[in-house]
């Protein structure tokens, strides 16, 4: 068995395929393995091998995918590549019999890794749309709109795209707080992606406590909109889990 | 004001100190009068967002929190003043309550707006209103305000309108285009009730507008290439028989039928009938050429659809005594006739010492309101309809079981069936699969033979559906069909489920902690 490893990265991981595919072809797929790194515990019976970035070889997996299986499968694996845990495993072998079916995999769902990939699309996908609903700008001097979230999965992205459609003349700042990654978006500007060291971090955690107006304004409104006669907390928390909470305005004191 | 002093009862509150209220007051006092108001969804309006402008809409809608009662909060929802010539029985608001009073000016809702939607606590804008002066003078101001928005402010996210009855049609043509969606409440679905709670209003104040704007609606749509019906779930497609699908048929039988001089088909409950398409038919456009000097571009006017989102109504559930059966007809007759795209229930809250309504101290009937949500459910996306849910025989709701269940026990005859091979509309009316879980059968019963295993994943639900469906030939457990067994059986599983809706906040657990201070 050789074990393909490779960074977190979505290009790391299909190069990562690639390089796996290739092997399979004169061994069999069932002699190949996939992993992130870091690995935590090696094997003897195992012979282990990274994988390298490559740009070429990232953009052939991709274009096969639309091309041979389908657009919807392509979105399916890249989703899938965002999810908090390890799924490089799963995406090749839900790739095995989608190359065989072609464009109609996505309805196999009795097959169980096409039931898998459709499980972690869902995920992914519902995550993005609670970011949507659940993060909290707050204002710097009327200028910059910064946001905190600790999302599970690696959406961050995903998230400032919707913001920038919906702000594309406004400054706004998103960070996700435990992969210390912000997306900044100027003004009428292209936005981008940007790694923040810890003393960055530091410092715009600062930000969170600025005292905005509206802050309240909102709470008042939060509180008094409530049916008392109608109160369930019960519903309330089924809606919006408290760990979800913890960056939402309402809830803070 | 003047016009309509012999008709109302003014009191102390009425004339507030408006100088002694800041914005934070203002906005209590009047998020606290709309909270009754139900509609607060954001879905049905699809934009993307434009360079110089702010906001888009979704149109699956976006929840940004939910209140301490559970319902989502997507939209600021606010009224633009809860002073009210009216006297509506029912409502908090009404001219002979004494209350706080407070009334926004257009520039404070539209900062709060937009800061609020910056922050990215809303998706938009409700704006309701009790009735200042009159009609006329507090639809025109709250169109002032959207103009204000749309114009000075560049707002492009998601507005939901309520007009206020006896508003003239250009002002309900403005207000449906700067809007996203228009809706004019019913309150109560039969005329009678409409009379004895809210006399101020009348039931054709209310319906004829309705008409207009559901014609407005579709021709505007037309007129930039779409269906003259709004879009509905996609499900309906594949259904021969829902209420959205046989809407030729019916408009052909009502039309006989008011051609054959209504022979035999009587007004009995005086709610909406056959006639509501002549209804429909007769009140013709409203007309948009009239709207000018917005000091909105002519160009974003232009390009807009009237009301995208469509309208909405609501009703009022508890505070009059109509049947369930009557409830869900007329909201049967409110999609097909006026396609509305939404219909909501509220249950009455006894806010009101009055003969005519329920005692002050009532609980809600909100497992009544959770059941016609459901039946509402039923007849937009699963193909049922009012007749086959409920009849006059039985015209209310089983409390123990909900509606679609309630539904398959009577047909016990055409279960189980066979989901590796039945058709989509069958598998739909089992209890337990829904327009996606349905739509994974038939997707992928194509590639391979299902198990019980396979439809866990797909999100059927078994604990409910495995009464009614076999796989393989084979049902999950070995089980009598007999409708006694069944309906306990289910009954049993949603006692605790129903008790909870009806109890919510009612008892609590004790804790050692709270209530007897052991730190």
């Amino acid at each position: 068995m050789r074990v393909f490893t490779c960074g977190n990265s979505f290009e790391d991981k299909m190069t990562c395929i690639y390089d796996a595919w290739e092997y399979a072809l004169l061994h069999g797929h069932n002699n190949v393995r996939l992993m992130v790194e870091p690995v935590c515990q090696y094997s003897f019976a195992e012979e282990y091998v990274h994988v390298d970035v490559d740009a070429e070889k990232t953009n052939k997996v991709v274009r096969s995918i639309i091309n041979s299986i389908s657009y919807e499968a392509y979105l399916n694996v890249f989703y899938s590549t965002l999810f908090y845990e390890d799924t490089l495993d799963d995406i090749y072998r839900f790739l095995i019999v989608a190359f065989k079916v072609g464009s109609g995999v996505m309805r196999m769902l009795t097959d169980k890794a096409v039931m898998r990939i459709m499980e972690y699309r869902r995920k992914v996908g519902n995550e993005i749309h609670f970011s949507h609903e659940f993060i909290r700008f707050n204002s710097i001097d009327n200028k910059v709109y910064v946001a905190h979230y600790e999302p599970k999965c690696d959406i961050i992205y995903m998230t400032a795209m919707h913001f920038a459609d919906r702000m594309p003349s406004e400054c706004f700042v998103i960070i996700d707080d435990n992969r210390q990654y912000a997306v900044v978006h100027p003004a009428d500007e292209d936005m981008y992606i940007t790694e923040l060291t810890d003393e960055y971090m530091l410092k715009l955690k600062e930000t969170e406590y600025v005292n905005d107006e509206y802050r309240s304004l909102w709470k008042e409104f939060f509180n008094s909109i409530g049916i008392k006669e109608r109160e369930n907390y019960k519903c309330q928390r089924n809606m919006f889990p408290i760990w979800m909470r913890k960056h939402a305005v309402e809830f803070l004191d | 004001m003047l016009a309509n002093q012999n008709k109302c009862l003014y009191n102390k509150h009425m004339f507030e100190l408006q100088a002694s209220l800041n914005l934070q007051d203002k906005l209590h006092i009047l998020a606290d009068a709309a909270k009754y108001d139900v509609a607060c969804t954001s879905s049905g309006a699809d934009r993307r967002g434009k360079k110089g402008m702010l906001g888009n809409a979704k149109a699956c809608g976006i929840c940004h929190t939910f209140a301490s009662d559970g319902r989502c909060i997507s939209l600021l929802k606010i009224l633009m003043t809860n002073h009210c010539i009216y006297d509506c029985r029912y409502c908090i608001n009404r001219s002979s309550n004494d209350i706080e009073r407070a009334t926004f000016s257009p520039t404070e809702i539209c900062e709060l707006t937009i800061e609020f939607y910056k922050r990215n606590y809303i998706e938009g804008l409700f704006l309701s209103s009790g009735v200042l002066k009159n009609p006329t003078y507090t639809m025109e101001r709250m169109c002032e305000t959207l103009a204000l928005l749309r114009g000075k402010y560049r707002f492009n996210g998601y507005i939901h309108i309520k007009t206020i009855p006896g508003a003239s049609d250009e002002l309900i043509a403005m207000a449906g285009l700067l809007a996203d969606r228009i809706s004019i409440n019913m309150e109560l679905p039969t005329e009678e009730s409409l009379k004895s709670l809210a006399p101020n209003k009348s039931f054709s104040s209310i319906i004829t507008p309705m008409a207009k704007v559901s014609n407005t609606i579709a021709s505007s749509r037309m007129s930039l290439g779409k269906t003259a019906r709004m879009e509905r779930s996609s499900s309906n497609r594949f259904l021969s028989d829902s209420i959205f699908s046989n809407r030729d048929n019916s408009i052909e039988a009502s039309r006989n039928e008011i051609i054959d001089g209504n022979s035999g088909h009587t007004l009995a409950d005086s709610s909406l009938s056959v006639k509501e398409d002549a209804i429909v038919k007769g009140a013709g456009t409203l007309d948009l050429s009239v709207i000018r000097d917005t000091g909105v571009s002519q160009d974003f006017i232009d390009k807009r659809r009237f009301a995208s989102a469509g309208q909405s109504t609501q009703m009022i559930i508890g505070a009059s005594g109509e049947t369930d059966y009557t409830l869900i007809n007329t909201t049967q007759k409110l999609y097909q006739s006026f396609d509305l795209k939404r219909v909501f229930y509220s249950a009455y809250i006894p806010i009101n010492e009055d003969s005519a309504l329920p005692a002050l101290g009532t609980p809600p009937p909100l497992l009544r309101e959770h059941r016609l949500y459901q039946a509402d459910w039923l007849l937009r996306f699963y193909g049922f309809t009012a007749d086959e849910l409920l009849s006059e025989d039985k015209p209310n709701f089983n409390e123990k079981l909900d509606p679609k269940c309630d539904w398959a026990v009577r047909h016990l005859d055409i279960f189980p069936i066979e989901v590796q091979t039945a058709s989509y509309d069958l598998i739909l009316r089992v209890p337990g699969i829904g327009p996606k879980s349905a739509m994974r059968i038939i997707n992928a019963r194509r590639f391979g033979k299902l198990d019980y295993e396979s439809l866990k994943k797909m999100g059927v639900v078994l604990k409910r559906a495995h009464y009614f469906i076999t796989c393989g030939g084979r049902m999950m457990f070995r089980i009598p069909i007999e409708e006694g067994y069944i309906t306990r059986q289910l009954t049993d599983m949603n006692t605790k489920e129903n008790w909870q809706v009806c109890h919510v906040s009612q008892y609590r657990q004790l804790s050692l902690f709270e209530d007897f201070g052991v730190s």
